[in-house]
């Protein structure tokens, strides 16, 4: 590597200023064609050894395969590597039960349509899976899911919680729990505690998500004959909120819903307690982050959100799954996207194992279609008709920097 | 062959022609010698006219596609009028906020669903996979099902539309039209001294330009079943912009050339898996290390003709 390298610097320093004969082009050719080959070579190595699937399940009979679509490099890593995380506990625990052998097949899709696209054609076509998990987000899942539809794979997303998505097609699914069935919970609860009349609503409005959860909340409220006496938008990474706020405060409203990502909720919750609201927060999904709780501090206190997952629950299941996921993964918590996943693994495994089969991809849908009174780790699960997921959440809130079940 | 007609593979090549259609559409704007940065923008008003015509009012797919590059077209001249007034960076500038004025606008409006994007458009695929079905086309036909079958008549479309392009661009550089924007490429004052109305001729090719990157969009649209405000933003642009300077901007085969690599390069470099955008990013900056005119330049053409000439006799 050194050694093209140098030759590199000498080559170009030769030639500084003078006239560049077709010879020299021609060896510099050569040097580039090398340097790129080293770098294609080294770098492959490194990437091969890190997420070749494991390789022992093929004395125990033919593994299944499952494709994975997941957002494992860009701005919303962590996000696919908390669902890598919770997929590969699952899979070591279910290869290790050995009803069923299951092989995963990771691909990236960087968080953008025509990747997922590539790679739900990649998982199909190529390494021919049985089913498929993923993509991460409900915009990849919007151009990934017609494709697996069209060609008869089943597909299940883990965090894809936008209106719409299971109404793609027969075979598409998911295991979130989408923000029309999780945000009302926790709206709802918030108007029965505090005896809600006025409330003032924000939300992102560039960002597809937080637009959902804030049609939503609005739709809740008017159900419920609550007034909304303000609703004032933001942007994602806005950073100052204090003339939404000023004139929020000045409503004096019984309650704040807010819809977006924690970056932005724990900013607003801040500047929020900073300006004397003191009123009550109920957030969408995005409240539900410890990552809130680090940024606002002693702000979140008030801050109510509907979860599938509470780390805090007292069962079994539960806190095996963290015991487990903490051993493995450093002591880290597992959060709901790694939780989510690793229920899914399960869906797809007892699916598996209720159709008999390792590659039919037919058999396998209508598995899972009929699946009843599954028990996961984000509580108990069933898909209804139109394939959306049937499950409680639990409604949190924060109290001394804690997530705590809203009783 | 039953390898090569994956759909996976089918399917890539699509992207990849979509992609080089959008090379075109840079190139035609470089070839006055102006850096515009708004081809995203145009994309995008041609992406949601076509959307938007064919999900909300019904119009059908060949007639809704063009009117979207048309579209594109229109608002590329009102606003090319003061923006052309600028040159290099300045320019740059003005057309990467249009870019983003656009974005911003498509993230307000109800009719483009705001972030929430448009989702559930039909796509020429599915379109004429159905015209197939109803021509009593059995599932099987030659081995292909009918899913391959529709996708490689959809890459023959676009195979066609690039073939099209392609050829009215080598005519274009040899015709009067094209005579001008080399003369303005080379010297904006010289051209203008020797009697070129230069801001027609730029305006001329900005519009170009903007009318094949709306249809670009409209295509785009109709392959991906969804779009939404983000896969038009900044990053987009430079995208398309690196088709350009990967590929080279002198003659139309260069930007062609670079969506095709930039394209397959992702894909190839799966099985890297987490470092394959590192490998990507170092392949551009190698390249602009060793080949800052990009891998096609005219010397290269001549070069090659002047050897493989040599070879014959």
């Amino acid at each position: 590597m050194t050694n093209i390298n140098l030759s590199i610097i000498k080559h170009k320093h030769n030639k500084d200023g003078v006239f560049v004969t077709m010879k020299k082009g021609f060896i510099k050719k050569w040097v580039t064609g090398l340097t790129i080959g080293a770098l294609l070579l080294t770098t492959a190595g490194c990437g091969g050894g890190g997420t070749a699937p494991a390789a022992n399940n093929d004395s125990k009979g033919e593994a299944a395969k499952i494709g994975v679509i997941a957002y494992l490099t860009g701005g919303g890593a962590a996000y696919g590597t908390a669902i890598k995380e919770g997929l590969d506990l699952a899979k070591d625990e279910i290869n290790a039960q050995g009803k069923v052998q299951i092989e995963l097949i990771y691909t990236d899709s960087r968080g953008e349509k025509t990747e997922a696209i590539n790679a739900a054609n990649k998982l199909i076509n190529k390494d021919n899976v049985v089913g498929i998990i993923g993509p991460t987000l409900s915009g990849e899942m919007f151009a990934a899911g017609p494709i697996a539809n069209q060609a008869g794979v089943p597909i299940m997303g883990t965090s894809t919680t936008a209106e719409g998505i299971p109404a793609l097609g027969d075979f598409v699914f998911r295991n979130a729990l989408p923000e029309f069935l999780a945000v009302p919970q926790a709206v709802e609860k918030a108007i029965s505690t505090y005896d809600l009349k006025k409330v003032a609503v924000m939300y992102s409005n560039n960002n597809d998500w937080a637009v959902s959860g804030y049609k939503t909340i609005e739709s809740t409220l008017k159900k419920n004959g609550v007034e909304i006496i303000a609703t004032e938008t933001f942007a994602d990474k806005d950073t100052d909120y204090s003339a939404q706020l000023t004139k929020i405060a000045s409503l004096k409203p019984d309650a704040v819903m807010v819809s977006s990502l924690y970056q932005e909720a724990a900013l607003v919750l801040k500047k929020a307690r900073e300006i004397g609201i003191t009123v009550p927060f109920v957030g969408t999904n995005g409240f539900n982050s410890p990552e809130l709780i680090k940024i606002a501090g002693p702000a979140a206190d008030g801050a109510i959100v509907a979860s599938p997952w509470f780390p805090g629950k007292a069962d079994e299941k539960v806190q095996k799954f963290i015991a487990d996921y903490k051993a493995k993964y450093n002591n880290k918590v597992p959060d709901q996207f790694a939780a989510q996943a690793y229920d899914a693994l399960y869906l797809y495994a007892s699916a598996l194992e209720q159709a008999g089969t390792t590659t039919d991809r037919q058999k396998l849908r209508d598995a899972i279609a009929t699946i009843k009174d599954f028990q996961g780790v984000t509580g108990k699960f069933a898909f209804d008709e139109n394939r959306e997921p049937v499950m409680n959440a639990t409604v949190l809130i924060i109290k001394d920097g804690q997530f705590t079940e809203l009783k | 062959m039953d390898m090569l007609l994956n759909q996976y593979y089918l399917q890539i090549a699509v992207f990849v022609m979509v992609n080089a259609i959008l090379g075109v559409s840079i190139y035609l704007t470089l070839s006055t010698g102006q850096l515009s940065l708004g081809n995203a923008g145009f994309m995008s008003i041609g992406a949601y006219t076509c959307a938007i015509l064919t999900v909300k009012a019904g119009f059908p797919v060949y007639l809704a596609i063009p009117i979207g590059g048309i579209a594109a077209s229109l608002m590329s001249i009102i606003i090319g009028f003061p923006a052309l007034r600028l040159t290099g960076i300045y320019l740059a500038i003005a057309t990467l906020g249009f870019g983003e004025v656009v974005r911003v606008i498509v993230l307000n409006l109800k009719i483009t669903n705001g972030a929430l994007g448009i989702s559930g458009i039909p796509t020429l695929g599915t379109k004429i996979s159905k015209m197939l079905s109803s021509f009593g086309l059995p599932q099987k036909f030659g081995g292909l099902s009918v899913q391959q079958t529709s996708t490689l008549l959809v890459l023959l479309i676009l195979v066609l539309i690039l073939v099209f392009l392609v050829f009215f661009c080598v005519r274009l550089n040899r015709s009067r039209v094209g005579r001008a924007f080399a003369a303005i490429k080379a010297d904006e004052s010289a051209a203008e001294a020797m009697g070129i109305n230069t801001t027609y001729y730029k305006l001329l090719a900005f519009a170009l330009g903007a009318l094949i990157a709306g249809i670009a969009g409209g295509l785009s649209a109709h392959l991906t079943f969804f779009i939404g405000p983000k896969d038009f933003a900044y990053h987009r642009t430079v995208e398309i912009l690196l088709y350009a300077v990967l590929g080279g901007s002198d003659l139309v085969f260069g930007p062609i050339v670079g969506a095709l690599i930039l394209t397959l390069l992702p894909e190839l470099l799966r099985s890297a898996s987490n470092y394959r955008l590192m490998i990507y990013g170092a392949l551009l900056v190698t390249m602009m290390a060793f080949r800052p005119q990009g891998l096609i330049s005219e010397e290269t053409v001549r070069f090659w003709k002047s050897k493989l000439g040599r070879g014959s006799k």
